[in-house]
């Protein structure tokens, strides 16, 4: 006798079963993964945590520090790690290395077919995210027939005048003052490594100083500047800029760029270090869905996969996108992380001056 | 005896100080004890040391800062007072019946964030806002006037955002002088105004040090407005502390510079309560 529709029927029920209980074991955990929050935690929430609980039932609690860093250190002296994997920006994951507060990845499970090009896999951190801090141009408060393509032309007030504003902040203004006085983007690092490249620096920053209406701290001031036409010309974070030339008239200059990486890491001593690499794998590394992601907040990962899955008019408008990429430099973390805490204190002493 | 009464007499034969206890276990646990960690960390780092107070006071740009710093809650203390003081006093001077509205009115921007009200005086204030943009219009400048990103600027939303600590405050103690001091003054032959300077500002002084006080130690750590509002120079010490806690992790020196704050704001009230006899004349 064949088998009847019945007995297939009671195979598929136990197969589901099975299945189940493979999710119902992995269920009950719940990895936490800090972010940054607002609409940035709203997309992660939709294209990665969502998914990634109905594939695997591993439940993400996703929370926010405004001081990712500071909060890791607390951390680590307490000896209490809340964070199964976390975000850090380009300034902090030096610092973090070099105090021995991540876990070491493991990069064969996390891309077994090497796809990721070797500069993209750091010991202890995922490239989430790429951003690059760009300038941001009026375009229709620019003097009739001209352009602003540069750094160059930006200090250049002559033919470019109107208020201006840069973040309170000397990296990366250093190395916009260096570029704008004729330094080749090669060299940026070896010139400031001088002291006599660091006075050049801001000698050049003296120039536009009086120029500048306004230094901003948080990456939401600019964008209203330049909305609100408070300023005509501001150095940005590129995302919000392409958001902004919605309603705007308002470009970004890639030239002269300050390409970021922002990393996501597992804090060392984290409870659920397996959970926490398959989680990195299924979102931030899985090229279909870090393009549903870029596609959304325009801070493309690093997977060379997802341009496949973005419209050509996203690809132009991403800090990864390859003619953006020969026109600005890489922002050297761990050149900053070494020196931070004495240039700005140089920097706020000529800010008072 | 009911239970009810049983428990109040038990209640009133405890010395009174005991009923301070929850506070003050509260105050040592939450406050006492961390700034004692911070002092702690401001000198141990982690053998003890001097530097980060030597880094401190050795470099120019942190005392400019400091300086700064006492400038601003200084000229924001004053403001509020010569705002908050009369405003009070026409408080307490109205029908009864109105006064709950009044003060309503006034803790509403209370409730409201203080971010959310920073930007709104970037609107009002900025080159296209609302008063350049009236000036404009009715051909008064020809160019916009720059009133944002200046310390003025800071002044003006630090009192507005501290005015309703100080009307409060002032008002909590005039509404408890009895106005028929004010009265008999008058009787024996006084002018409003001699009975006023002479009777009524000596009782409400005490609130007005106790507000002016509250506001000036609220602005020594005052953070977000400078930076919105003020222009490159209008650092104060809360910013210097937050790039050390959360940029560079020097939390020795973040600790050194909250300490410094901590201190030299304690050692102002008190050379101010020094300085203002608070009269307790008729004030209970």
């Amino acid at each position: 006798m064949r088998p009847s529709v019945s007995t297939a029927a009671k195979w598929v029920g136990v197969a589901t079963a099975l299945a189940w209980a493979a999710v119902a074991a992995a269920q009950g955990v719940t990895i936490v993964v800090n972010g940054s929050g607002g609409s940035l935690a709203q997309v992660i929430e939709k294209v990665y945590e969502k998914p990634f609980f109905e594939e695997t039932g591993i439940r993400v609690k996703a929370t926010a520090a405004t001081d990712h860093l500071g909060k890791l250190k607390a951390m680590m002296q307490t000896r209490n790690i809340e964070w199964d994997a976390t975000e850090l920006n380009a300034e902090g994951y030096p610092i973090a290395v070099e105090n021995g507060w991540l876990e070491p990845l493991d990069w064969k499970f996390l891309d077994p077919n090497n796809e990721l090009p070797a500069e993209a896999k750091p010991k202890y951190g995922v490239v989430a995210a790429t951003y690059s801090t760009i300038l941001a141009v009026r375009t229709d408060k620019l003097p009739p027939g001209k352009e602003m393509k540069s750094w160059k032309d930006f200090w250049d007030v002559k033919t470019f005048p109107g208020p201006r504003s840069l973040r309170n902040d000397p990296t990366r203004n250093l190395e916009f003052a260096l570029l704008a006085d004729g330094v080749p983007k090669e060299n940026l690092y070896k010139v400031l490594s001088t002291d006599e490249g660091l006075n050049r620096a801001f000698r050049k920053l003296d120039e536009i100083k009086p120029h500048i209406v306004t230094w901003w701290e948080a990456g939401a001031q600019p964008v209203q500047f330049l909305a609100d036409g408070e300023v005509h010309y501001a150095s940005a974070w590129n995302g919000r800029i392409t958001v902004l030339a919605k309603k705007t008239p308002v470009k970004i200059v890639w030239n002269g760029g300050s390409l970021n990486l922002s990393y996501v890491v597992i804090p060392k001593g984290a409870k659920h270090v397996k959970e926490a690499h398959t989680y990195i794998k299924r979102t931030f590394l899985d090229p279909k869905r870090n393009a549903e992601f870029t596609a959304a907040i325009l801070y493309p990962g690093f997977h060379p996969g997802i341009y496949k899955y973005l419209p050509e008019e996203v690809g132009r408008e991403l800090p990864t996108y390859p003619a953006n990429v020969a026109v600005q430099f890489a922002f050297d973390d761990e050149w900053w992380s070494k020196r931070q805490d004495k240039i700005k204190e140089r920097w706020n002493a000529w800010l008072l001056k | 005896m009911t239970r009810l009464t049983r428990l109040r007499d038990a209640v009133h034969g405890l010395p009174a100080g005991w009923l301070l206890a929850p506070a003050v276990l509260l105050l040592v646990g939450l406050f006492v004890y961390p700034t004692l960690e911070i002092a702690k960390l401001s000198l141990f780092d982690p053998g003890f040391t001097t530097q980060h107070f030597a880094r401190f006071f050795g470099t120019p740009v942190y005392l400019r800062v400091f300086l700064h710093t006492g400038q601003i809650s200084l000229v924001v203390a004053l403001g509020c007072f010569v705002l908050g003081y009369p405003a009070a006093y026409f408080i307490v001077r109205m029908p009864p019946r109105w006064r709950p509205y009044v003060l309503f009115l006034i803790l509403v921007p209370l409730w409201m964030s203080i971010l959310i009200r920073n930007y709104a005086w970037m609107v009002v204030l900025g080159r296209t806002g609302l008063i350049n943009s009236l000036l404009l219009g009715l051909g008064l400048t020809a160019e916009p006037l720059k009133m944002l990103f200046t310390t003025e600027a800071v002044y003006l939303a630090m009192i507005q955002i501290l005015l309703p600590i100080m009307i409060l405050t002032c008002y909590g103690v005039m509404v408890e002088i009895d106005q028929g001091l004010l009265r008999a003054a008058r009787g024996l032959g006084a002018t409003p105004a001699r009975a006023f300077l002479a009777v009524f500002v000596p009782l409400s002084l005490s609130g007005v040090a106790t507000g002016g006080i509250i506001v000036f130690m609220l602005s020594m750590g005052f953070f977000i407005t400078p930076a919105l509002l003020g222009g490159r120079r209008d650092m104060m010490m809360a910013n210097l502390i937050s790039y050390q806690v959360s940029t560079t992790l020097n939390w020795g020196f973040a600790a050194a510079i909250a300490l410094v704050l901590l201190v030299s704001t304690v050692a102002a009230v008190l050379l101010f309560r020094a300085v203002v006899r608070t009269p307790a004349v008729g004030l209970r």
